[in-house]
């Protein structure tokens, strides 16, 4: 298919030299998804580079204000599709903060390991990615090795892997299984060590050094007017986490670092990610230790008709019967207004906006989603570079399509 | 909700409204989140001023909503700034009537407005006056109509119908799709804007 965009690409101003432009994508493996390039080049530099997005899109936004709140929950499964677990959190504490609801103390702490874990395998994934692009293959085979450790462990919290589906207004679906946390203990237990292996690999590595190291630099004034967030805006140097600075599900108790960059480039964003792999084992590890008892979901009168009656009841009690029909064939219906909530997710702030307006539906979805942030500053930071670079600049950058395009 | 509900900053919004009372309204706080809407005229003034006096630096999000094909004015852009220093967070509201949305763009103030500004033209046919690419970027570029009004419905308009088996239907039609006879959207962009470059 010849885009018409690619005919009517401006000539450089150097009309002397020769320059090519070439599409790097959409199908291509370290663009990971469907992510397209239109890439001018003076010999092997990169001269402009014009990302083009949208490959992906499902009409998320628009999916949101027809279906009711907790039928919106598995779309978010597929944003960052990466960490579901933590986009069911942000999903849902955003429709709490609409609805007026609070979740259980231990519901809360469940969302923090649910999190946390998350950030874990998202980051495994993106740096075991990140090394292969740039030859390093032994990273990504040991990376999937914990991964698969950690979606063991979510299928014991949820019974799905990969499309979780798992918080719900006021609390969680259901209770931890009896096995489960023997289980996190262990691979919190280890999992510090693991990273120490990846490291052994990286961190020192002259050829990983020398390619990433003052590749795609990120100055923080670029960072703050493009809108980076996550590990991306603190490779720049910038200490912002929400889970910090407005914290949410609890994450004030646990104690924990927010490592920060300094020079904004490929080296430091990759130094950002390992250590915050360090702080989420470190912050798992707090969570297990001071777990609360007591309810999974949240079942005060005053927001009992918001969620679903326990399943039991169901069966036996003709008013948890009808409570339950109501909630899931009439949905709750959230207060007129708005809200904003953003969570700090594996690739930056997660954010959503709902508008209702009194309805069974939000009237308004709005999902920010990072990378879409992170893919537009490519314009500024890719020229200068060569060819080359570009594996190491987009697997710094930790991007994923499904959440870009929505 | 304390944790949820303190992100916005009240005394921001007053003083944001106190510089500039010509260009901005009283600050709205819904659910502890500050809104301060704006005159869609002078959007840069006021975004300029909230990052340089106010200290709001990190853009965070622009986006745009509908109130349907009635209400008047009846789109909104809202803008997300943050501030690092105070830990809030403010938003901007611009409202637009149905006919002819158009706004100025706020790339000299935040450059990474540029695709938030495509997607809400993209979505909503906002346009944005002085913006330098302004053409869609999650549809294709061919697509006829606004999908996140919302009398746009669900299984889409014309050619780019959904399979009606994909909504649950029989397939009728000579291809499965849907036969509707596409009509754009109304109202439609003023001749010579291009509301769908």
């Amino acid at each position: 298919m010849t885009d018409p965009r690619l005919l009517d690409v401006e000539v450089a101003e150097d009309r002397d030299a020769e320059h090519m432009l070439i599409n790097m994508g959409p199908q291509h493996p370290s663009t990971h998804g469907v992510l397209r390039l239109i890439l001018e080049l003076d010999g092997e530099e990169i001269r402009r580079c014009e990302p083009v997005i949208g490959y992906l899109h499902r009409g998320k936004e628009k999916i949101g204000e027809t279906l009711s709140y907790h039928q919106f929950l598995p779309y978010t499964d597929r944003l960052d599709y990466l960490a579901p677990l933590a986009n069911n959190v942000a999903y849902t504490v955003a429709c709490e903060k609409l609805v007026g609801v609070e979740a259980t103390p231990r519901a809360q702490a469940i969302r923090v390991i649910c999190c946390e874990l998350a950030r874990i395998s998202a980051h495994l994934l993106g740096l075991g990615a990140y090394a292969m692009d740039l030859g390093a293959m032994t990273i990504f085979l040991w990376t999937f090795r914990e991964r698969e450790q950690i979606y063991s462990l979510i299928e014991r919290i949820c019974g799905a892997r990969f499309t979780t589906s798992y918080t719900r207004v006021g609390g969680v679906e259901r209770d931890l299984p009896a096995d489960f946390l023997p289980k996190l203990e262990a691979f919190v237990r280890e999992f510090p060590g693991r990273v120490d292996e990846y490291e052994s690999l990286l961190t020192r590595n002259k050829i990983w050094v020398r390619r990433t190291q003052g590749i795609g630099v990120i100055s923080r004034e670029v960072a703050l007017a493009y809108g980076l967030t996550g590990p991306n805006l603190r490779g720049s140097g910038v200490d912002y986490d929400v889970r910090k600075d407005h914290p949410y599900c609890g994450y004030e108790q646990y104690e924990f670092e927010v490592p920060v960059g300094s020079t904004g480039d490929c080296y430091d964003r990759y130094l950002v990610r390992i250590e915050e792999m360090r702080q989420s084992a470190h912050i798992l590890r707090q969570v297990l230790d001071t777990l609360p008892a007591g309810p999974f979901i949240n079942r005060d009168d005053r927001v009992l008709k918001s969620v679903l009656p326990e399943k039991t009841k169901t069966l036996t009690n003709m008013e948890a019967l009808i409570h339950q029909f109501m909630v899931a064939t009439e949905s709750i219906c959230a207060p007129a207004g708005e809200a904003w909530f953003s969570a700090e997710n594996p690739k930056g702030e997660l954010g959503f906006f709902l508008r209702s307006n009194g309805g069974p539906s939000s009237t308004r979805c709005r999902i920010r989603a990072p990378s879409f942030a992170a893919l537009q500053c490519l314009v500024e930071i890719v020229p200068g570079h060569m060819i080359a670079d570009i594996m190491a600049i987009l697997g710094s950058i930790d991007f994923v399509m499904g959440e870009c395009d929505r | 909700m304390s944790v949820l509900t303190d992100h916005g900053d009240p005394a921001a919004g007053a003083a944001l409204h106190a510089a500039l009372p010509h260009f901005t309204w009283d600050a709205v706080v819904d659910r502890g989140d500050v809104t301060v809407p704006v005159d869609p005229r002078h959007e840069v003034e006021v975004a300029t001023y909230a990052r340089d006096r106010l200290g709001y630096t990190l853009f965070i999000d622009r986006f745009g909503a509908d109130r349907g094909e009635d209400a008047e004015p009846r789109f909104d852009v809202y803008t997300i700034l943050y501030n690092l220093q105070t830990k809030k967070r403010l938003h901007l509201c611009a409202s637009l009537p149905g006919l002819d949305p158009v706004l100025p763009t706020l790339i000299p103030v935040f450059r990474g407005a540029n695709w938030f500004e495509r997607e809400i033209l993209d979505m909503y046919g906002v346009r944005f006056e002085g913006h330098p690419d302004l053409r869609r970027i999650l549809m294709p570029d061919a697509f006829p109509d606004f999908p996140l009004r919302r009398e746009y419905p669900m299984e889409g308009l014309g050619g780019w119908a959904a399979p009606s088996r994909a909504i649950g239907g029989g397939i009728d039609g000579h291809d499965g799709q849907i036969a509707v006879n596409y009509v754009p959207s109304q109202p439609k962009p003023a001749p010579g804007h291009g509301g769908a470059p």
